[in-house]
């Protein structure tokens, strides 16, 4: 139940995975770019950060970990205002129930997000709020997240 | 009549067939090996497309000669089916002695051309346009067969999550 391409072939020959294009895409990372140089208030990309919390908890909740979650790896489907996102690029992503791997996920998250989006600090509290409120496992993986940051570069 | 895009040499053509009459004689025939093509039940499909996934996959195989099947067009239909017990699978996605709906799909290449005319003198039946197929789908059927979730339908459609369990049966 989480969005993703759908995988139409594989070829063990060449090694290589056939998936669906997803047409007129954006990546979460593109729009909200442009969002921010049309001058609009990062509050208008509060709706997506709430989307994108409650899509991590249901993932983190099924115990799958993306391994590289950046806003480049996440798409937007047309049209834009439906919030329809799906995952893509899933080459580093296994399967664990550890709320440290969960907040290590996260964490990755939050730095590309600061680090490629200025002033987004309250999009990612909104993903984070929404998070802890949809999984049903969240209290230790926000537990982990905070020992992490703590941690500072690992 | 479709391309392969991966393989622009070979061309899948798919033939529908309502009111169909001789569907054990069909079935036994194609045991024999006397048709050239893979004859499906049509319930079993919501979409072309899935034919083509199924289609592409088998002659992957077939040209590296890593088929499970023995033919090329039993392994069309094994490649239907959403796990790997063969028998099971030409059971339930090949045809009945009893259905009056057939699907027969023809792969053809430069080299070899199929007869439509030939193939389709041989079904005692009408021969309709494939936009008929969503009347003779059983969905309730292939929910269950695939066991597609609504939790999944939520997400995406029929269609995505067969093609994925076709696709990557043979990974898990």
């Amino acid at each position: 139940g989480i969005p993703a391409p759908v995988v139409y072939f594989v070829d063990y020959v060449t090694n290589c995975i056939y998936l669906e294009d997803i047409v007129d895409s954006v990546t979460v990372r593109d729009h909200i770019a442009s969002v921010q140089q049309c001058g609009n208030d990062s509050s208008s990309l509060l709706p997506l950060a709430e989307k994108l919390g409650e899509l991590l908890a249901r993932m983190h909740d099924e115990d799958l970990i993306h391994g590289d979650l950046t806003t480049c790896n996440i798409l937007l489907r047309p049209p834009m205002e439906k919030l329809d996102l799906v995952l893509i690029d899933f080459g580093l992503s296994f399967v664990s129930g550890l709320p440290e791997d969960k907040g290590v996920d996260l964490y990755v998250l939050e730095k590309a997000f600061l680090s490629t989006h200025p002033d987004t600090e309250t999009v990612f509290q909104t993903l984070l709020k929404t998070y802890a409120a949809t999984s049903k496992k969240s209290g230790p993986v926000v537990k982990k997240l905070d020992e992490v940051r703590l941690r500072g570069r690992k | 009549t479709h391309q392969l895009e991966l393989f622009p040499d070979r061309s899948v053509t798919l033939l529908l067939f309502n009111h169909v009459k001789n569907a054990a004689a069909l079935r036994k025939k194609a045991m024999e090996g006397c048709i050239d093509g893979a004859l499906i039940n049509p319930a079993m499909i919501v979409d072309p497309f899935q034919i083509l996934v199924a289609a592409n996959k088998a002659v992957h195989l077939h040209k590296i000669g890593k088929m499970k099947t023995r033919t090329l067009y039993t392994e069309i239909i094994f490649n239907l089916s959403p796990n790997n017990n063969i028998s099971d699978a030409l059971k339930k996605f090949g045809i009945s002695d009893s259905d009056t709906a057939v699907l027969i799909v023809l792969v053809e290449d430069r080299e070899k051309t199929v007869n439509l005319e030939d193939v389709a003198s041989q079904v005692e039946g009408q021969q309709v346009s494939l936009d008929e197929l969503p009347q003779l789908t059983d969905i309730a059927k292939i929910k269950k067969m695939y066991k597609l979730t609504p939790q999944e339908e939520k997400i995406g459609t029929l269609l995505d999550g067969i093609i994925c369990r076709m696709s990557t049966k043979d990974v898990l």
